[in-house]
């Protein structure tokens, strides 16, 4: 869980100090359905603009982003074949989809409305290229300058109030919280910060948690907040080898997609 | 070292035999210096679980080193000799003759000079395995759930006790029980932060889990027991092989055993014969002496409601029994969260390099015939009490097992099926 973070409170600093291009003319937000099921989820557009992050600019263009976390909703279709007749789910799939969890993924917290949590970035990813087969669009996890710039959505410094946008240690009673209950950041994003951290791509393939989650102290909870996977994520999954879909012990590790215009 | 030789000190006390080994030295204590003497590891069940807690000694103390290693099948002991060659390195010492196959396989690795056993065989198999490890003086760890009849279970309090007897150190699996966080809240809860307990609640409510499908070259044992989790004389069914986990929790937290249970159950989703003659779930109602009642539901049913939890209510707040306490004086869990696969292999090295005794066998032998109450109460539709359960002779375990022909047992049918 404790994590280095130094690395990456150097790069907030700078980030911190880097300017956002200003929001373009908008395009519009659009509801995204799975078909086969009643599940929906909204994507709102990100102006285009750039970012500085690690010394790098990041441009940032034709891109819409989860307004919310992905939900359990939405990551269980993709789990348990919801999307298939009921009679083929038994079959072998041509599409990787995640194994038996052991225990309870969802730890209890919620389900229906709830960010899909415990899962690996693997998972997340694969999540998206299936997510992509089911709705012709270009669907994938962030980059984490992506992620920064849509969080920050124009913002140089840190939202006045924590609490009112984020689910976090003084708030969260140890627990997620359903997606899209706090207020939203200045381009409808919402739990940008807290509630669960997000799964990001980033520099030499490096796969980052973003943003901090429910059981972080408000110092964590950050738009340079990152984590990386360590063996303590996973540590009483019983299982040899252990699970490439699940974290037993990371409660706290969701994701949110993004789609390329 | 010739058979005679090691057979006559199989059946002498560990610390005796360590002395003899380390040249003469009369000082028990001074056998294992901290983290330095090796600690001769045995594992007999060599799957999965197992095969991990092979790595969980070893990362829990320095020394150990893993010496002989016993499975029924061969291939799942090459299979984890050669995954834990690996992973341990030098510190994997089994050569061909220090691994055995066979129903006798833990006759041979406790005739071996290993110091503890790791016994993680299929449940139905546990009390032999002790009483074979305690008589030949190992000191031992054991995964819950450690029988699945009461004369096995039975069996296991009087191995315990011979264990005592001779100050070998017993940890169970049972793991919540060396997490600090539960350690410290359940430390609260009895002390009466939230004042008199009036109600307890345990979840495992989960999907299904593995299953290997028959292959034509298997007899009916092999079969079963390549699939132990579906067959009740090996397991104990879910209640007790899975479920143990938060209904201990509870036992732990009140001090004391309920004194009967009422159990509505059943076999609903998973009825193909692949999955043997278990239940899917289990909705049991412990009564303890006081009146308090624990509410406990497990389940392994894909695609539903899950929870893996347990909550403690008192008559001044309320607990998850880990991590917070809420009511009159709150209290958050606020430190590390270590592996505890691995703290309770720590706590029991430390017993043996000195520390303070440790004999988990009692305590988790009566939670697995808590469990088996509730069982009972499912699968009779009878409310079954304590006395019951601890009388019963009803044996699931068969005498002498060969490979060969084996009934599946019926599905239990509440209302008809007999508890004797």
């Amino acid at each position: 869980m404790n994590v280095p973070r130094i690395a990456w409170t150097v790069i907030a600093l700078i980030a911190g100090a880097a300017a956002c291009a200003s929001p373009q003319k908008a395009r519009q937000p659009f509801e995204e359905k799975i078909p086969g099921s009643l599940v929906s989820f909204k994507m709102v557009p990100l102006p285009d603009g750039e970012i500085t992050v690690a010394g790098a600019k990041h441009a940032v263009k034709n891109l819409w982003m989860g307004a919310t976390e992905a939900t359990w909703d939405l990551f269980d279709i993709f789990a348990f074949k919801l999307d298939l007749p009921e009679a083929e789910r038994q079959n072998a799939d041509t599409r990787a989809r995640p194994t038996k969890p052991y225990g309870a993924p969802d730890r209890g917290f919620g389900h229906a409305g709830y960010p899909a949590i415990g899962v690996t970035y693997d998972a997340a990813r694969i999540f998206c290229q299936w997510l992509s087969f089911k709705t012709g669009r270009k669907y994938r996890l962030p980059t984490e300058a992506e992620w920064e710039y849509a969080a920050r959505a124009g913002e140089k410094t840190a939202p006045a109030s924590l609490a009112e946008v984020a689910w976090f240690w003084d708030n969260a009673d140890d627990s997620t919280h359903p997606v899209g209950t706090r207020k939203p950041n200045a381009w409808g994003l919402f739990d940008m910060l807290g509630n669960v951290g997000e799964w990001c791509s980033g520099p030499n393939r490096a796969r980052l948690l973003c943003g901090g989650a429910f059981l972080d102290k408000a110092k964590d909870v950050h738009f340079g907040a990152r984590k990386v996977q360590t063996d303590a994520w996973n540590q009483t999954d019983p299982q040899i080898p252990k699970s490439k879909w699940w974290l037993t012990d990371a409660p706290f590790a969701g994701f949110r997609v993004v789609c390329e215009g | 070292m010739g058979m005679a030789r090691k057979k006559a000190l199989s059946r002498r006390d560990f610390l005796a035999t360590s002395a003899t080994a380390a040249a003469g030295l009369m000082i028990p204590k001074g056998v294992f210096a901290q983290g330095s003497d090796r600690l001769k590891v045995g594992l007999i069940g060599c799957g999965g679980r197992g095969s991990g807690a092979a790595t969980d000694i070893a990362a829990a103390d320095k020394g150990a080193i893993l010496w002989s290693m016993g499975d029924l099948f061969q291939d799942r002991l090459d299979g984890s000799r050669n995954w834990l060659k690996e992973q341990l390195k030098d510190r994997y010492q089994v050569p061909n003759d220090r691994a055995f196959v066979g129903f006798d396989a833990y006759k041979h690795v406790v005739a071996t000079d290993v110091d503890v056993v790791i016994l993680t065989a299929p449940p139905g198999f546990r009390p032999d395995h002790l009483r074979a490890s305690v008589e030949a003086g190992k000191q031992v760890f054991m995964e819950k759930p450690i029988a699945t009849d009461a004369p096995g279970a039975r069996s296991v309090l009087e191995s315990s006790e011979m264990a005592s007897k001779k100050r070998l150190n017993i940890v169970a699996g049972t793991q919540r029980r060396h997490d600090p966080a539960y350690r410290e809240c359940i430390q609260r809860i009895r002390d009466g932060q939230m004042g008199e307990i009036t109600a307890c609640y345990a979840y495992w409510n989960q999907g299904g889990l593995w299953m290997n499908p028959r292959k034509p070259e298997w007899t009916d044992l092999e079969w079963q027991l390549r699939n132990w989790l579906y067959f009740t004389w090996i397991s104990g069914d879910i209640i007790v092989e899975q479920h143990i986990h938060n209904i201990d929790v509870c036992l732990w937290a009140m001090g004391k055993n309920p004194v009967k249970a009422v159990s509505l159950a059943g076999r609903q989703v998973r009825t193909d014969p692949a999955y043997g003659h278990v239940y899917d779930h289990f909705a049991t109602e412990f009564e303890f002496d006081n009146g308090v009642k624990l509410i406990s539901m497990c389940r392994q049913i894909d695609n539903t409601a899950a929870r893996v939890s347990e909550q403690i209510v008192g008559s001044k707040g309320v607990s998850n029994a880990n991590s917070w306490i809420r009511g009159d004086k709150p209290w958050r869990w606020d430190g590390e969260r270590p592996n505890p696969y691995v703290e309770e292999h720590k706590n029991l090295v430390a017993a043996i390099r000195g520390g303070k005794y440790i004999n988990e066998g009692k305590t988790v032998a009566e939670t697995t015939l808590v469990a088996m109450m509730g069982r009972t109460a499912g699968y009779t539709g009878k409310e079954v009490t304590w006395d019951q359960m601890m009388s019963s002779e009803q044996r699931l375990v068969p005498e002498a097992l060969e490979f060969g022909p084996m009934p599946v047992a019926q599905v239990a049918m509440p209302g008809i099926t007999q508890f004797r």
